[in-house]
């Protein structure tokens, strides 16, 4: 008897504890433990073939579904370019920028934060093909992605183009020469450039600093006219997510710890 | 600052909201059992219900009734479930169908663990089928613990390849001829010129395994289409996040 009141008052509080929790998993959890108690008192209340019927619908079954539900919904993905200060590892840890405002975002909404670094060229078709929710890595999204879904630029930048040694040798002079887009990582360019090979690369102003710690002693550096920002990019499909994003982001600005965690980030 | 703590509030508020719904719901449920004067459960007459489990030679009374005497119920209560089988089919299946995106791989403690689960979750599914007319349990509550192995097997290698190798075609023809195959045990009485749903097998000797007439068949089908249905349900649910 005593063993069914103190079930029963736990029945209430299992259940306010699953209504409670932000992630959802924990919920689910909770759901399960509340149908394990439900069963108990069934049993107790001599009820074993209900019982078993609870605790095989309420613990297992349902329990499994939704776990299997929130694996794809549950995880915000992100693909994202290692950028130093705006998304980089650092041992087992992520930092930067992007790291924290999506991190951030993550927290808001719920959901786990799984990154993949990826080539930067790479990033654009992750999220046309579904594979990832947000793309991120010092984006510069200057039209060519019509079919991503874009935050609006929340940090200002430049372009240079770094060229050489070998062109600077041999007075190729011309003006408005421009490098290549970067593809795959920047590891690969400050490997050449430690090497001092060819190189003929155009970068943003985040990876440019990263690049220009090993010194450019040789190259030829152009920093091109014009206003860019970077941005951040959202599967098509994911409305809802840019509005969340956007939201975010306004607000982050609107109360100045946007400023703060740019200049922690960004000396 | 400001925004992001009304945010957290605002959700914090609607959950405390809904806790205080269920207290009160709770609460009124209390009141109209005190108007009512409940006086704990009526008695029963148990030895009627013995009875009726002698005569099906079950001893699980609870099986004995509802797969003997009240066979009629379940049965209808079988064509409720393939109903709602149906219509999660016929409405999830069409609208919109997306190609499933790839799924995440599972860590190898989930993956091993799931390996390791399956056998006993499914032996312990058709023990709880098999032993339905002795002890607790029965079809239902058999097929839907052999279907959260399946499931659970599906957390660990993706919903696509469980189902790939289910080969969703055999599911199908199965499911609904085993629906047929209890329509037709149930009406089987009528052309050998017994009374309608009544027993058309010997109850056997009480308490041995082969007993209890066609209850362990019933259980058997049921347990059968539990099993399909449930998954059949789970992955529709899956494929579509939730969302209809």
């Amino acid at each position: 008897m005593i063993a069914r009141l103190v079930l029963l008052a736990l029945l209430p509080v299992t259940a306010g504890l699953a209504l409670l929790q932000r992630r959802r998993l924990y919920a689910i959890i909770g759901m399960a433990l509340f149908s394990l108690l439900l069963a108990s008192v069934f049993f107790l209340s001599h009820a074993p073939d209900v019982a078993i019927t609870e605790a095989a619908v309420g613990a297992a079954l349902v329990t499994f579904i939704y776990v299997l539900a929130i694996r794809r919904t549950g995880k915000l993905t992100v693909v994202a370019n290692e950028v130093p200060g705006l998304f980089e590892r650092s041992g087992n840890q992520l930092q930067g920028l992007e790291w924290e405002i999506l991190d951030r975002l993550a927290r808001r909404l719920g959901l786990d934060l799984a990154v993949r670094f990826v080539p930067l060229e790479e990033v654009e078709g992750s999220l046309l093909q579904g594979n990832a929710d947000v793309g991120a890595g010092g984006l510069i999204l200057d039209g060519c992605h019509r079919r991503l879904l874009r935050t609006p630029d929340y940090l200002p930048t430049a372009r240079f183009s770094i060229m050489g040694p070998a062109a600077a040798e041999t007075g190729d002079e011309s003006e408005g020469a421009e490098g290549m887009p970067l593809r795959g990582y920047l590891s690969d360019i400050v490997d050449d450039v430690q090497a001092g090979r060819s190189v003929t690369i155009r970068l943003d102003l985040a990876r440019f600093h990263a690049l220009s710690r090993y010194g450019l002693e040789g190259y030829r550096v152009v920093r091109h006219d014009g206003e860019w920002g970077y941005a951040m990019a959202v599967a098509p499909e994911r409305r809802d997510l840019h509005r969340q994003l956007g939201a975010l982001l306004k607000q982050l600005r609107e109360t100045g710890e946007l400023q703060q965690m740019t200049r922690e980030n960004l000396p | 600052m400001i925004r992001r703590e009304t945010i957290a509030s605002a959700s914090r508020s609607s959950a405390v909201l809904a806790v205080i719904a269920v207290l009160l719901v709770g609460l009124f449920c209390v009141v109209v059992i005190l108007e009512l004067g409940y006086s704990g459960p009526r008695p029963i007459d148990v030895d009627r219900w013995i009875r009726v489990a002698e005569e099906a030679g079950a001893t699980n009374v609870v099986s004995s009734i509802y797969l003997g005497a009240r066979l009629f119920d379940t049965i209808l209560e079988v064509l409720v479930f393939a109903v709602a089988t149906l219509g999660v089919r016929f409405y999830l299946g069409t609208r919109g169908y997306k190609e499933v995106v790839q799924s995440i791989p599972e860590s190898n403690v989930v993956r091993v663990g799931a390996a390791v689960l399956l056998p006993p979750v499914l032996l312990l599914g058709i023990y709880v089928v098999a032993y339905g007319h002795l002890s607790p349990g029965g079809g239902f509550a058999g097929g839907v613990i052999a279907a959260s192995g399946l499931l659970l097997a599906a957390i660990a290698l993706g919903t696509e390849r469980i189902n790939a190798r289910l080969r969703p075609a055999v599911l199908h023809g199965f499911e609904w001829g085993v629906l047929l195959a209890i329509l037709t045990l149930a009406t089987l009485p009528a052309p050998l010129s017994m009374p309608l749903l009544s027993d058309p097998l010997p109850s056997g000797r009480m308490g041995s395994l082969v007993s209890g007439g066609s209850i362990p068949l019933y259980n058997a089908m049921i347990g059968v289409k539990v099993f399909l249905s449930s998954w059949v349900i789970a992955k529709h649910f899956v494929d579509h996040r939730g969302e209809i």
